[in-house]
């Protein structure tokens, strides 16, 4: 009992961390943009086929996740850059649009790729003893990567001139726009970012789970729930809900049935859209376009999705 | 041919909820699904007729769709969109699971018996009478429909559609009308699931899955949201053009992604769009 509750932890923790990293793509992609990315799921999915790709001509791993995901990411530049561009002020359209495009993808996959789910051979294939079970290192190393990952993901956005650009039209795109910050390029580099993170996190869990075309539907589902919980536009939030929600899951599958466990998260999660649908960790006003106006500029002084200086309060542009 | 008609009536009740009220709903295949299996489900335990299953699948999902919709439409945009899908993957998990009910992902395989109609009989085993069996109802829901956006009631989906606020300080109750409108959609949802059931004869879980209100989505847009014939037409087309295209080549999706995301940038409203853009 013990070790397999050690088990169920570890596992929860590791998986956790990879959703992760796939939800903050999402929540990445929807806090600049406020593009719903259905497609995310399905850049997790070429990530994953790439890096097999990748392995069966070079036979090495970590070649494969350095390469996979940029690979990918030039894909995301030619979705943003060719097809997303001409409509991304409009977000049930892109909502269809990246639909539609998950599709596509979907179904490229399996025309090249096959049907059939393919397994990647752990790169390390140390254990360790866990209790009385011997453990695979290399889920340890997974979630080692993704923590670093995350760490330059924040360094990224706090330190360099690109996180700051990307900060600054999260918060106000006019006023971004007035202070010559070049909008569109930044538009196109999270895009960019956010496709890059779903692969790199696609390749990450393919030694864990199989290939296959299908593998980025559910993940879809998955990192929606964490973005949602974790509240849209909060980064922090979603890497805390991945975590937990997987805890909850992994751990409450020793005690019931995976799917009765499965209702029961999308049920609490219905709750959380209801009673607040900003999020779990987020101040009570959110700012999403849909909200009537008279919402949306309070929220605008009082939320904060990364920190910010009271002066800029004072030289917004929304109307009060 | 019969099965473009039933995701002809899918489409129109999607169209209903997206192209008129302007709710996005990717939770439209749960009440699909139920409509499978609110035909299946009574024919195969408790010795239906088919009449009263077809009857019984708009009504449940119409139930169905009043308690999903109650939650659903306090929320809008982004966050509708996702409680949809939510509700519809809840359906689906419990479809799969509860397999002494459902069948799970294999389905039930059921025979349906005859619809005796006073002076005339219609045998779902004869592929010609299911076609006009699902061709009657499906243009019965069309005329049902078009009747319904032209009324006062239809005037009130559409003012929701083009401005909540103004629409709610005018003095209709939003709430209600969104519940309104998503509860018809339902019910004639599950219409076209509960046909799909009797043509096919077979429900399965795989049904209710959020990717199959996908389908409506794509027909709607393709077509023409915000007019009925539009999804008519939609419908007609992929489903014509996936018939040719599978014999060519494995790639229909692939297609129909293109399709769908060429149609959103070129012509986003529709082949309707197209064709009355040209008449000017």
């Amino acid at each position: 009992m013990a070790s397999n509750l050690a088990v169920a932890i570890v596992n929860g923790i590791v998986w956790g961390l990879i959703m992760a990293l796939i939800a903050l793509g999402l929540n990445l992609i929807f806090g600049l943009l406020h593009i719903i990315n259905m497609a995310h799921g399905a850049l997790y999915m070429l990530g994953a086929v790439a890096a097999w790709y990748f392995i069966e001509l070079t036979g090495n791993y970590w070649l494969a996740l350095a390469a996979a995901p940029i690979l990918v990411g030039g894909i995301g530049l030619a979705l943003e850059r060719g097809l997303l561009r001409t409509i991304e002020d409009k977000p049930l359209v892109t909502i269809i649009c990246t639909f539609g495009i998950m599709l596509a993808l979907q179904q490229l996959v399996l025309m090249y790729f096959g049907g059939t789910a393919r397994r990647i051979a752990l790169p390390v294939a140390a254990r360790f003893p866990l209790f009385d079970l011997q453990y695979p290192a290399m889920r340890v190393i997974i979630a080692a990567i993704s923590v670093v990952v995350m760490g330059g993901l924040w360094l990224f956005l706090n330190k360099t001139r690109y996180g700051l650009w990307m900060r600054g039209v999260v918060q106000d795109r006019e006023m971004a726009v007035a202070l010559g910050i070049p909008v569109h390029k930044v538009y196109m580099w999270t895009f960019v970012l956010g496709s890059f993170l779903a692969a790199f996190s696609g390749v990450l869990a393919a030694p864990i789970v199989s290939v296959d075309f299908m593998m980025g539907r559910e993940i879809l589902i998955m990192a929606f729930i964490i973005v949602i919980v974790g509240g849209l536009g909060t980064l922090w939030g979603s890497v805390v809900t991945a975590v937990m929600i997987s805890l909850i899951q992994g751990v409450g599958s020793i005690f019931v049935v995976p799917s009765t466990a499965t209702v029961f998260s999308l049920g609490f999660m219905i709750l959380v859209l209801l009673v607040r649908p900003q999020g779990l960790l987020r101040a009570p006003c959110s700012r999403t376009r849909e909200r009537g106006p008279g919402s949306s500029w309070r929220s605008a002084a009082s939320s904060r999705r990364w920190p910010r200086s009271p002066s800029s309060r004072t030289f917004s542009t929304r109307p009060s | 041919m019969t099965e473009i008609l039933v995701w002809v009536l899918f489409a129109i009740s999607f169209d209903l909820i997206f192209g008129y009220t302007g709710l996005l709903s990717f939770g439209q295949a749960l009440f699909f699904g139920l409509g499978g299996y609110a035909v299946a489900i009574p024919i195969l335990k408790l010795g239906a007729g088919t009449g009263t299953g077809l009857l019984l699948s708009v009504l449940i999902p119409a139930l169905f769709a009043v308690i999903v919709g109650y939650f659903s439409v306090k929320l809008s945009g982004i966050h509708f969109v996702i409680i949809t899908i939510i509700f519809a993957l809840i359906g689906s998990t419990l479809g799969e699971t509860w397999a002494w009910l459902t069948g799970g992902a294999d389905g039930l395989v059921f025979t349906a018996p005859p619809i005796e109609l006073g002076f005339f009989q219609l045998d779902p085993a004869d592929i010609k009478s299911t076609y006009y069996l699902v061709l009657t109802v499906t243009a019965l829901s069309y005329l049902f429909l078009s009747r319904l956006v032209r009324s006062p009631l239809g005037k009130v989906f559409v003012a929701i559609r083009e401005n909540e606020e103004r629409a709610r300080l005018i003095g209709y109750d939003v709430q209600f009308h969104k519940l309104l409108s998503f509860v018809i959609a339902g019910g004639l949802s599950g219409l076209a699931g509960g046909l799909y059931t009797v043509a096919l004869k077979y429900a399965s879980a795989t049904f209710l899955h959020w990717s199959i209100s996908g389908h409506a989505v794509v027909y709607a847009i393709v077509g023409g949201g915000g007019t009925l014939i539009g999804p008519v037409l939609g419908a007609g087309l992929i489903m014509s053009l996936e018939h040719y295209l599978v014999n060519l080549l494995q790639a229909t999706d692939l297609v129909v992604g293109a399709v769908l995301v060429s149609m959103l940038l070129f012509a986003p409203r529709g082949i309707i769009g197209i064709l009355q853009g040209r008449r000017k």
